[in-house]
């Protein structure tokens, strides 16, 4: 704990370079999240294979180790590939995913040969250069830090800015043309926007686990929400979190890179996404199925107890488990469970074996009851199905139909009184 | 028999569009009356879609123009609302019916401003002149493809536009919700608006418009449904011309011909 305290607030220029590090990790996601959207996932890994040539070439003939000026060599390559892309796609008869892997084993081939060239010539101030590979936020001066921060703030605000036609161009390109928006412009924006977020980006990640960091934050937040902005909101806050976390693992191991660890806690996170997301993940549609089976056992329950007050003519009799069981068949520990949901939500009373009714719980079995014949009545009438065929059809669609479909059963079928069966429709104000 | 009117609301000249030299769209030469519904009909691949998207300036024309009231679309584009072919998004993308609708309010002058209250308004009228008013906040991908269809059009409406240009409104779409859709465009039409629709089913055409246009990549027809739907042009539309025409595009796109001679 005080390690971290420590960490967090002792030494300035750390407090500096995790500034930067937050920033570039919220800006690279962000425009993840466009690149994601526009499914151009493995561009932007092959942009950032391609910049390792520019970043060698800027130090070969600058012969620094500025960031800025390395920076810019990184910037022109990752555009220079982007460009290359497009080309080969729209010029030749060579499918994109040729092109990607064209450009990103092309470009990353010729820069490890520059880069191995470098470190085999001996320069002094080469040492440090290949912690592009797999980046070194660690590693990083306080004044380097904060022109980093800055260029990202900057694009984080940029995009904020540009955030209604960005979706819009992203969701259906040909309407935001056809609405006179400057798509071509903006397009053009967002490619430089992304190779920028990329060249600041492998300053903690690194040429080969960049992409990661592009896309893995936006894929994670798509599980967890259909809105834009919250889908936003958080790949940043995942992005945010690994960078943290990365850096403070490579601070406390020396030597230790930065990349690998931010990526390892973003799969993390990516994973869990997966599993337990809220709105596409697996364990929500495993919940979500479990709980409708709650809900037909309690419906069930519900309705089996009105049946026996409609026979005996009231509703207000306790009922034994036995007794119920004898009216539908289930298993034991089932209808004892339902019970107890029910009575839970003040549906039912308990009294040993036995339950009635709550006055909401008799409202809600008669609401059931009624809808389960008011859909035999509309599937003889509407569908020609023979009385005897509609029973199972009705016995799933009673809960599964809305109040705005009852009504509408109600309407079209003009508040029939009598089902297939000569059962009553039970209607609220008819006793 | 190409009828032409005076004051058109949108005029093709001699309009030619070409993919890979292969013309989809080919010295089609219309005009359109205001305040009618204009049914497009042509079998698959008689280049509908890309004339509609030539007049919204989605595909550049390699001969001939388009005036839309007169003008370049540029000078109008707020009168022209466009209905893509439901397929021609992704459905998946993390947006509600609500903010989809609301897309149409954007235009090249408000994009940075936050929505207006008319705005909102508006929109939600929209979203319950398509009867989607239950499923306002529900994520598009979560729709069934007659409802996402309804999305489509709500869009459309939310543009006030005085011309709509909709892409097979009715594909996938039942037939409960095609009388919906149909009735709303006889809506629109009554306040004056010009609505062409691209249509399959040859066994409503007559029942729903008043104009119609045939094509098999050239123009076969263009007037009053009662001139135009008979059997002559019908066999001429969808019949064996197309055999020719189709191995002369092919032709064309083989040996790079050029469509017109050079002066
Ligand atoms: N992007 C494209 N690139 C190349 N050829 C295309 C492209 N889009 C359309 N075509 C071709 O142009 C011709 C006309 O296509 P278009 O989509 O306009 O037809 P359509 O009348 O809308 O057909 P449908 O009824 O199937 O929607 C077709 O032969 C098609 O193959
Ligand atoms: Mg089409």
């Amino acid at each position: 704990m005080e390690l971290i305290i420590d960490f967090f607030f002792k030494d300035p220029v750390v407090r500096w370079v995790l500034m930067a590090v937050i920033l570039m990790c919220a800006s690279a996601a962000i425009v993840g999240c466009f690149t994601f959207l526009r499914k151009r996932a493995l561009v932007g890994d092959a942009i950032s294979h391609a910049i390792l040539p520019g970043i060698c070439l800027a130090f070969i003939i600058a012969q620094t180790k500025n960031p800025m000026v390395l920076m810019l060599g990184a910037f022109g390559s990752g555009w220079l590939g982007l460009i290359t892309i497009d080309f080969i796609t729209n010029r030749t008869k060579l499918k994109t995913d040729a092109a990607l892997g064209l450009v990103l084993s092309v470009f990353y081939g010729f820069g490890i040969l520059l880069l191995t060239t470098i470190q085999n010539s001996g320069n002094a101030s080469q040492s440090g250069l290949d912690k592009f590979l797999f980046g070194n936020a660690a590693a990083m001066m306080q004044s380097d830090a904060i022109t980093f921060g800055l260029f990202s703030l900057v694009l984080i605000i940029l995009i904020f800015i540009l955030f209604n036609p960005l979706k819009l161009v992203t969701f259906d390109r040909n309407f935001a043309i056809s609405r006179g928006i400057p798509v071509k412009r903006l397009e053009l924006l967002l490619s430089v926007l992304t190779v920028f977020a990329i060249a600041i980006g492998i300053q903690a990640v690194g040429v080969v686990l960049m992409a990661a960091l592009l896309i893995t934050p936006a894929s994670a937040a798509r599980f967890w929400t259909h809105d834009l902005k919250w889908m936003i909101f958080l790949a940043a806050a995942f992005a945010v979190i690994s960078g943290i976390m990365g850096t403070f693992i490579s601070y406390t191991l020396p030597k230790m890179p930065t990349g690998p660890w931010i990526v390892t806690i973003l799969s993390t996170i990516a994973i869990i996404s997966i599993i337990f997301g809220f709105k596409k993940g697996i364990l929500s549609k495993v919940r979500l199925r479990r709980l409708n089976k709650k809900k037909i056992l309690r419906e069930n329950i519900l309705k089996c107890l009105y049946h026996l007050g409609e026979k005996a003519g009231n509703f207000d009799k306790f009922w034994s488990t036995w007794e119920i069981l004898e009216k539908r068949e289930m298993n034991k520990a089932q209808l004892k469970s339902g019970l107890k949901q029910l009575e839970s939500r003040n549906l039912v009373i308990l009294k040993g074996n036995a339950a009635k009714f709550s006055e909401l719980g008799k409202e809600e079995g008669r609401r059931v009851t009624k809808i389960h014949r008011l859909w035999e009545i509309y599937l003889t009438k509407y569908m020609k199905m023979a009385p005897d065929h509609v029973h199972n059809d009705a016995e799933a669609m009673e809960h599964l139909i809305t109040p705005e479909i009852e009504k509408d059963l109600e309407v079209h079928l003009k508040f029939p009184l009598i089902d297939p069966h000569d059962s009553p429709v039970p209607y609220k104000d008819l006793k | 028999m190409i009828s032409h009117v005076d004051n058109p609301v949108l005029e093709l000249h001699n309009l030619t569009v070409t993919y890979e030299n292969k013309p989809a769209v080919w010295n089609v030469d219309y005009t359109i009356p205001e305040g009618n519904l204009i049914g497009i009909v042509g079998p698959n691949g008689s280049g509908k879609t890309t004339m509609l998207k030539a007049v919204m300036g989605l595909e550049k024309p390699s001969s001939g123009y388009v005036k839309v009231f007169g003008n370049d679309l540029d000078k109008v584009r707020d009168k022209v609302a466009y209905v893509p072919q439901r397929g021609s998004v992704d459905w998946d993308f993390p947006t509600s019916v609500y903010d989809a609708v609301l897309m149409g309010r954007y235009t090249k002058q408000n994009l940075f401003k936050r929505t207006s209250k008319r705005d909102r308004e508006i929109t939600n009228d929209c979203i319950k002149k398509v009867q989607l008013e239950n499923f306002s906040k529900r994520q598009i991908s979560q729709l069934s493809g007659g409802q996402q269809q309804r999305v489509f059009i709500a869009r459309a409406l939310a543009q006030e536009a005085e011309l709509y240009l909709l892409d097979e409104p009715f594909a996938g779409v039942d037939a409960a919700t095609e009388n919906a859709i149909i009735s709303l465009l006889q809506e629109m039409k009554a306040e004056g608006k010009t609505i062409m629709v691209v249509h399959h089913d040859l066994q409503t055409a007559p029942k729903y418009f008043d104009w119609l246009v045939m094509m098999n990549t050239r123009l076969i027809a263009s007037g009053k449904i009662s001139d135009v739907f008979n059997q002559e042009l019908l066999n001429q539309t969808y019949g064996g011309r197309l055999n020719i025409l189709t191995q002369v595009g092919e032709l064309l796109k083989q040996t790079s011909h050029p469509i017109r001679e050079k002066k």
